[in-house]
């Protein structure tokens, strides 16, 4: 596929850096104060006490940790496409890798606010930091809370730099067309790039390295949240699937989230020389596979439990597929399987537009299996007397609502204010045009490339 | 050293609640009020689960009083992150609230759902305020509290027992429940003396552990109704 | 004067540039070539390439792996805590945080590696802004005087060049 010439990746992609319209303040404002309300909320929460949320006996955890594993979830989409799109050397990943980073990062940071704020006593969170108190107490090294502080931070860490890292010669770009104090913030963000070629090679190699460390820190970060779940002894948690089923789920609502941020930059950014069908037809297609994938996790963790015939394991199966929750149930089901298989199945509907819809859906259907998860067996555990139903509060309601806010304000203040394609990336895509090539001889079979 | 134990009389239990009150005046559990109990807050450390079997006109009553098994094998204690959940020596399963960072993962792995979570600072109306227990501590917004086998009145007794260089008797030592259980139907002692009334009981051929097949290995003994 | 270069449209002229200075006399250390992309189809842009990232990005996931088991370890058995009849060391939890933080410390000595091995945060060298618009920039630092003369002309010679001094 052919991109642009070279000043004109530049003049396109630094557009949004260089100016800004009112369209732009118009944008950010709804998620802004979103975003707002949601700390209002959460420290109303604080201040008066957790019982304003919906939490009760014996369904202690709701909407939080839902949104918890829904953004962790949402992270793994930059390392799918970044990391192993980069290691079999898709050439097509080229102007979508930092889109998926960037979402890796920011769902990362609003997952990760929710082990905080989901805390009966935030503020002594950080216990679960290891450090030599006073009290000689650590941390409890066998829990799975303490393994998700790990992983989280293990990945968040490593998508921060591997996001960063490839930013750093778009960095000096910007700083050779900015002016002031612009000029001097690229500066300093770009750690003086230059462009030598062992600066080159050591930021190749860099991300191979990167990239080949940061899947299995992916795929780990995912399987300990399924922990905190198959961990304790709840019928329908304690199943050896949830690992597996849980990073299955997670790079598919990743993929989900990467199509909705290309399919809103393209249209905002006028990026439709970059952006084109054939991106959103392979990212349709990787989103096909997820779906069957889910649905044959869902699958396989019902038949066993159907078969298992458990008497507190039925309850809770029951009570999703026909009861009080299966309205709730059968919208996941449609969302995440009928939906993006019938659209993303039929070529003629793999258009951008269909890749949005079923998007949209595999996004709402992905938060309705986090919370089907939790909350129906919760509230259904072993004892009759304790059962339980879960009623979210409004204060819950809001942070979940500013969390889609604060993904939205970040991304744009992100593409705002770095290039959110990755500019030399694509123009190392661009092979020497043909005509400079020799045709191949029988001394040179290959044709020369170098003079 | 001690392993402190339970056991529970089906066959004697009337449901008249006089443990749970027992237990909220030694604990200093705070009432929740109607609207938050009807929420699910309340903070019942022992309660009577009443089931009812049949149909009118022939219908018959189940009490039994549900409190923490102190299990020797208990999932809330691995999951706890800042181990305010750990087993003593003793063999209970002790709850430290000032190490309580509120992740309430230990109320969602009990399988008896006896973990409690403070949402709100306990308050006590005029003159209720006065009869507090001073050796209990009052426990703040956020943080998990559950049945300690009235751990207080057993450091109580073990340092009285040494200070007067005595053994501790099987009976010197009552949990505030089974102090106030008029027809005796929880008892409570030490399952390493063979001759103790609960380690008696509890080797009774109508006793069971509630939910054992989870292996929790609990450690109070439940004795079967026979009428 | 602190540097002759030239800047150069494509590849090509830029390679022809190198190897004409190289016959001048310079070894590829004295040579300064900067690019808005990595140069891969090119001679020049294999410059240098050898480095130890690789075993030093090893060398980090042992210094994590040794710091997970030792956190772990001296922590769990100085002050050993039972909690649900689980082992003091229990390995099977303890291998997830050894694991993570075996990861960490090879993302972080690769990280650190690259910013000392190519030179990042220190601002020094010849540069020019045009090359970040497609110029490659082909030129000597500090030339000897004497023969600044041979390496304007070794730049001037492929066609298109723009030889500036500074």
């Amino acid at each position: 596929m052919t991109h642009p010439a070279h000043q004109q990746i530049n003049r396109d992609l630094l557009r949004p850096l260089m100016q800004t319209s009112w369209r732009f303040y118009a944008l950010v404002a709804l998620p802004a104060a979103l975003v707002v309300a949601g700390l209002v909320s959460w420290f109303t929460q604080m201040f008066f006490g957790f019982g304003i949320s919906g939490i009760r006996w014996p369904i202690f955890w709701g909407f939080y940790v839902t949104n918890f594993v829904f953004w962790i979830g949402i992270s793994h989409a930059g390392t799918l496409i970044s990391a192993i799109l980069r290691l079999v050397n898709a050439g097509w990943r080229r102007p979508v890798t930092r889109c998926a980073e960037v979402i890796t990062v920011f769902a990362l940071m609003i997952g990760a606010m929710f082990p905080i704020i989901h805390l009966g006593r935030p503020w002594l969170a950080f216990w679960l930091f290891p450090y030599p108190s006073e009290r000689l107490i650590w941390p409890n090294f066998r829990s799975p809370l303490v393994w998700d502080f790990f992983a989280i931070n293990t990945y968040l860490t490593g998508s921060l730099l591997f996001l960063y890292l490839p930013i750093i010669p778009d960095f000096a770009v910007a700083r050779d067309h900015a002016t002031g104090l612009r000029r001097r913030i690229y500066a300093a963000l770009a750690l003086g790039w230059r462009g030598t070629p062992r600066q080159w090679h050591r930021l190749e190699t860099a991300m191979q390295i990167m990239a080949i460390a940061i899947i299995p820190v992916a795929v780990s970060v995912h399987t300990i949240v399924s922990f905190d779940f198959s961990m304790a002894p709840v019928p329908m948690w304690q199943t050896t699937i949830f690992g597996p089923y849980f990073v299955a789920g997670a790079i598919f609502s990743g993929i989900a989230a990467l199509l909705l941020a290309m399919a809103a930059l393209r249209k905002i950014l006028h990026l439709e020389a970059y952006l084109h069908p054939v991106h959103f037809e392979n990212l349709g297609k990787l989103l096909l596979v997820m779906a069957l994938l889910w649905g044959y996790f869902v699958f396989n963790e019902r038949l066993v439990t159907y078969y298992g015939n458990g008497p507190a394991e039925m309850a809770v199966f029951w009570r999703t597929q026909r009861e009080s929750f299966a309205p709730l149930y059968w919208t996941m089901v449609i969302c995440n399987f009928v939906l993006p298989l019938s659209l993303m199945g039929i070529k003629r509907f793999r258009t951008i537009t269909g890749c949005v819809i079923a998007s949209i859906g595999v996004v709402i259907g992905m938060w309705l299996e986090r919370f089907l998860i939790i909350v129906p067996a919760l509230g259904h555990k072993y004892l009759p007397y304790s059962y339980g139903i879960y009623r979210p509060q409004p204060v819950e309601i809001i942070i979940t609502a500013a969390t889609f806010g604060a993904m939205i304000l970040l991304y744009a203040l992100f593409s705002k204010l770095v290039p959110i394609i990755s500019m030399w990336e694509l123009k190392a895509g661009d092979h020497p045009p043909a005509d400079l090539i020799p045709p191949a001889t029988e001394e040179h079979p290959l044709g020369e490339l170098r003079l | 050293m001690p392993n402190w134990g339970m056991a529970v009389d089906l066959d004697r239990c009337t449901g008249c609640g006089a443990c749970v009150t027992a237990c909220h005046a030694e604990n200093n559990i705070s009432t929740v009020g109607a609207e938050q109990a009807s929420r699910g807050r309340a903070k019942h450390w022992i309660r009577v689960e009443r089931y009812w079997e049949g149909d009118f006109p022939d219908v018959s009553l189940k009490f039994r009083p549900v409190l923490c098994q102190q299990c020797d094998n208990a999932p809330c204690e691995p999951v706890c992150p800042t181990y305010a959940s750990h087993h003593t020596q003793d063999g209970l399963n002790a709850q430290v609230y000032n190490r309580c960072i509120g992740t309430r993962y230990c109320a969602n792995a009990c399988p008896y759902n006896v973990r409690f979570f403070d949402f709100f600072n306990p308050s006590w109306d005029k003159p209720l305020h006065l009869q507090l227990n001073p050796d209990v501590s009052l426990r703040e917004v956020g943080v998990m509290e559950k049945c300690t086998f009235c751990v207080q009145r057993i450091k109580a007794a073990t340092i009285e027992a040494k200070a007067t260089e005595q053994e501790l008797k099987d009976g010197d030592l009552q949990t505030a429940c089974a102090q106030a259980c008029p027809s005796r139907a929880l008892v409570f002692g030490d399952l390493n003396d063979p001759e103790s009334d609960v380690s008696r009981l509890s080797r009774s051929p109508r006793g069971s552990k509630l939910l054992e097949d989870l292996g929790t290995k609990p450690k109070v003994t439940y004795l079967s109704k026979q009428a | 004067m602190k540097a002759v270069y030239g800047l150069y449209a494509d590849g090509h002229a830029a390679q022809q540039a190198v190897n004409r200075l190289r016959a001048a006399g310079l070894g590829d250390a004295q040579i300064t070539i900067l690019s808005a992309q990595p140069m891969e189809d090119f001679e020049f842009g294999h410059i240098d390439k050898r480095s130890w990232m690789w075993w030093i990005a090893c060398g980090g996931g042992l210094i994590g792996m040794a710091t997970g088991f030792s956190l772990t370890w001296l922590t769990e058995t100085s002050w050993p805590i039972n909690v649900g009849g689980l082992p003091i060391y229990a390995w099977w939890p303890n291998l997830i945080i050894i694991f993570e933080l075996t990861m960490l410390g090879a993302i972080l000595a690769t990280v650190t590696s690259l910013v000392a091995s190519a030179g990042l945060g220190r601002s020094r060298g010849l540069y020019d802004p045009e090359v970040s618009d497609g110029a490659i920039l082909v030129g000597v630092e500090d030339p000897a005087a004497d023969k600044v003369g041979d390496f304007r002309q070794a730049l001037e010679s492929p066609s298109g060049a723009r030889v500036k001094t500074i």
